[in-house]
């Protein structure tokens, strides 16, 4: 187990019971030229990119990051093989870019992500121009049972900046408000739930009540056409 | 076939009677027809394909080749291979005949002087004889004469026991005209009262002339219904299954219904599902150090998300998608629904917000159903009033406040306390 051989890609094995997790941020900023440009009529300069959430080099364990856009792009299939993983570019249109990253290991499948571009908002400063937009989301990678290989490069990511990391979007923040929203959301369901199962059993005793007050009625109302 | 052997008295089938063991086919001939156990591949075949016919272990395949020597291609019929066998226009007598009559027919030269081949199927029954004494000790029963006992005996013998005939050629103007049923009851028991009396065994033949009775008479119903009456008793099988279905559409309503009931009973305790899972994961994920994975088993009336258990890379939102088979309307309605509770459909997928989130829908689907349910149970109970109005003019049933579409606030509250109670204070904690 102490020879080099170890991480090599057929080492094969699996570290079984390991989990290992990397939160990414993805998406894309865009921003308004103000006007049409002449030339080919594009409108928005946009950045669609993937970094790491926490402040390390993601290139220890991602090999490459393709980024496939539009087919009405010049070879839209665009491969970053260093960070920062992003791509500038200019267009007029929203569409989808599919982003997948390799990992070092081949025997780890690429993940893939789904992101739509976006260049317009109705906030008038970003209309103007002024500010740029951003569309951004929080990912998890997470590698389950990941192999020797990529348990060691995983383990080994540096710090990327000595300066402080940020994101446009405070994910902290986010985080917590949506945890604190789903719990209350549970709750009033909850509630509901109780109030609706309480409601479905009274309709069902009633329906049985009914259907014998029903059957009494008929059994008196045959006897009686006989009689 | 219970029937037979309780006539013959037989526990088990004995001897199996085929063709060959009455013609005698000969032994050549047959082996033709017995194929070897484990099939050969045949020549031209291709070894995959006849894997797919026959598997290592010896099963006999599912198809059989039926002309597996030539592989695929048609061959023509082979004539000729042997001698041809002469056939000879031959005089023959049948021994059944008493008369010694000569017949002829085409015979091949091999069996010559062999009897003829048909003379065997010529069987005589026996039919047993009674001494004067022994019909006074044992046969004499009411309603049959001597005379007639030796008429009847007399018939079988000419025809050998074929009751209709012997029925048919009854001698109406000395005795009674007789059914087929008492002619063979009458036979039966003095053939029984003999062979007990003679050998002292109790193996005899057992005719049921009641038993038998019954079976004509309803063979004859049967056979006389009009065919207004088969009609009418399609169309009375078919209703019949109509109640029955719709009896069973009724049980199973309820028997959700029920199901439902128990989801949101379970729901609404969550320590008992917390106790669930956490042994769950105790048991399937003890190897997994992460303690934040107590329960990401969903359970209950919601949605089945599938486990993400196998190794490789995965995103974490890939946990948080529906399953598709949980249908357009199920999902249009969740939908709704978090838009109504102003929640994103996407949350950022940490495991805490993927683990609350999937319990979260399964509880809108839960309410989703129960809603459903209950707009059903309003549908049943309205159409039960009209139905109870229309019995009994003037009087009618009252559906409970809390079950009409739109209560009150206080009632509603009045009604939750009530029947809510016990389950209050695990909701708050």
């Amino acid at each position: 187990m102490a020879s080099t051989n170890e991480f090599g890609p057929d080492s094969g094995g699996r570290m079984k019971g390991i989990t290992i997790v990397k939160p990414i941020v993805y998406g894309n900023v865009a921003r308004y030229f103000d006007k049409k440009r002449e030339e080919d009529g594009h409108t928005h300069q946009w950045t669609v990119y993937v970094k790491p959430y926490h402040n390390e080099e993601m290139s220890v364990y991602v090999k490459k990051v393709h980024f496939k856009l539009h087919e009405s792009y010049n070879n839209p299939n665009r491969i970053v093989t260093k960070p920062p993983y992003e791509l500038t570019e200019t267009g007029w249109g929203e569409f989808e870019i599919v982003i997948k990253i390799y990992f070092h290991d081949p025997n780890e499948r690429p993940v893939t992500i789904y992101h739509v571009l976006k260049l317009f908002q109705s906030t008038p400063e970003i209309q103007l121009g002024k500010e740029s937009l951003v569309s951004e989301f929080y990912e998890e990678i997470v590698f389950q049972d990941p192999t020797a290989l990529m348990q060691h490069l995983l383990n080994a990511s540096r710090p990327m900046t000595l300066g402080v990391w940020r994101h446009n979007t405070d994910f902290e923040a986010k985080k917590e408000s949506t945890m604190k929203d789903i719990l209350e959301a549970r709750n009033k369901i909850r509630l509901e739930v109780i109030d609706l199962k309480e409601k479905l059993t009274l309709a069902k005793e009633t329906i049985a009540k009914f259907k014998e007050e029903i059957a009494k009625i008929s059994k008196a109302g045959g006897s009686l056409s006989v009689a | 076939m219970a029937d037979v052997r309780d006539i013959l008295d037989i526990e088990v089938p004995t001897t199996e009677l085929t063709k060959e063991s009455i013609i005698g086919s000969d032994k050549k001939n047959r082996k033709r027809y017995d194929y070897n156990k484990v099939p050969k591949r045949p020549e031209g075949m291709h070894r995959e394909v006849f894997a797919l016919l026959c598997k290592d272990n010896n099963d006999v395949p599912p198809l059989f080749p039926t002309d597996t020597a030539k592989g695929y291609k048609q061959v023509r019929a082979k004539l000729g291979m042997k001698k041809v066998r002469p056939w000879k226009w031959t005089p023959f007598t049948n021994p059944a005949r008493t008369d010694g009559a000569v017949f002829h027919h085409w015979r091949r030269v091999a069996d010559a002087g062999k009897e003829y081949p048909f003379a065997k199927f010529n069987k005589k029954v026996p039919i047993p004889s009674y001494t004067n004494a022994e019909y006074v000790q044992h046969l004499v029963t009411n309603g049959w004469s001597r005379a007639e006992t030796d008429h009847l005996f007399d018939l079988c013998r000419r025809f050998d026991l074929r009751f209709i005939i012997i029925k048919d050629r009854w001698d109406r103007t000395r005795f009674l005209a007789r059914s087929v049923e008492d002619l063979k009851e009458r036979y039966y028991q003095v053939c029984a009262a003999l062979t007990k009396a003679k050998s002292h065994s109790d193996k005899v033949y057992i005719f049921d002339a009641e038993h038998e009775k019954r079976r004509k008479e309803q063979l004859k119903k049967l056979f006389e219904r009009t065919p207004e009456q088969v009609d009418e008793e399609q169309t009375l099988l078919a209703e019949l299954r109509k109640i029955e279905q719709r009896k069973k559409e009724r049980d199973r309503k309820t028997q959700d219904l029920q199901k439902l009931i128990t989801a949101a009973d379970h729901q609404a305790d969550p320590r008992k599902s917390e106790r669930k899972s956490s042994k769950k994961s105790s048991s399937s994920s003890r190897n997994r150090p992460n303690k934040t994975d107590t329960s990401h088993a969903v359970e209950s009336a919601g949605i089945k998300f599938p486990d993400f258990k196998n190794s490789g890379v995965t995103l974490r939102s890939q946990r948080i998608k529906l399953p598709s088979s949980l249908g357009q309307k199920k999902m249009k309605g969740i939908e709704q629904m978090l838009n109504e509770l102003n929640l994103e459909l996407n949350p950022p997928p940490t495991e805490q917000i993927c683990q609350q989130f999937n319990e979260l829908r399964s509880d809108i689907v839960l309410h989703y159903e129960l809603r459903s349910a209950l707009s059903t149970c309003d549908y049943e109970l309205q159409s039960l009033r009209h139905q109870y109005e229309a019995l009994a003019p003037g009087k009618t049933l009252t559906i409970p406040a809390a079950l009409l579409p739109k209560t009150e606030p206080e009632i509603k509250a009045d009604i939750i306390d009530v029947v809510g109670s016990p389950s209050m204070p695990s909701i708050t904690h």
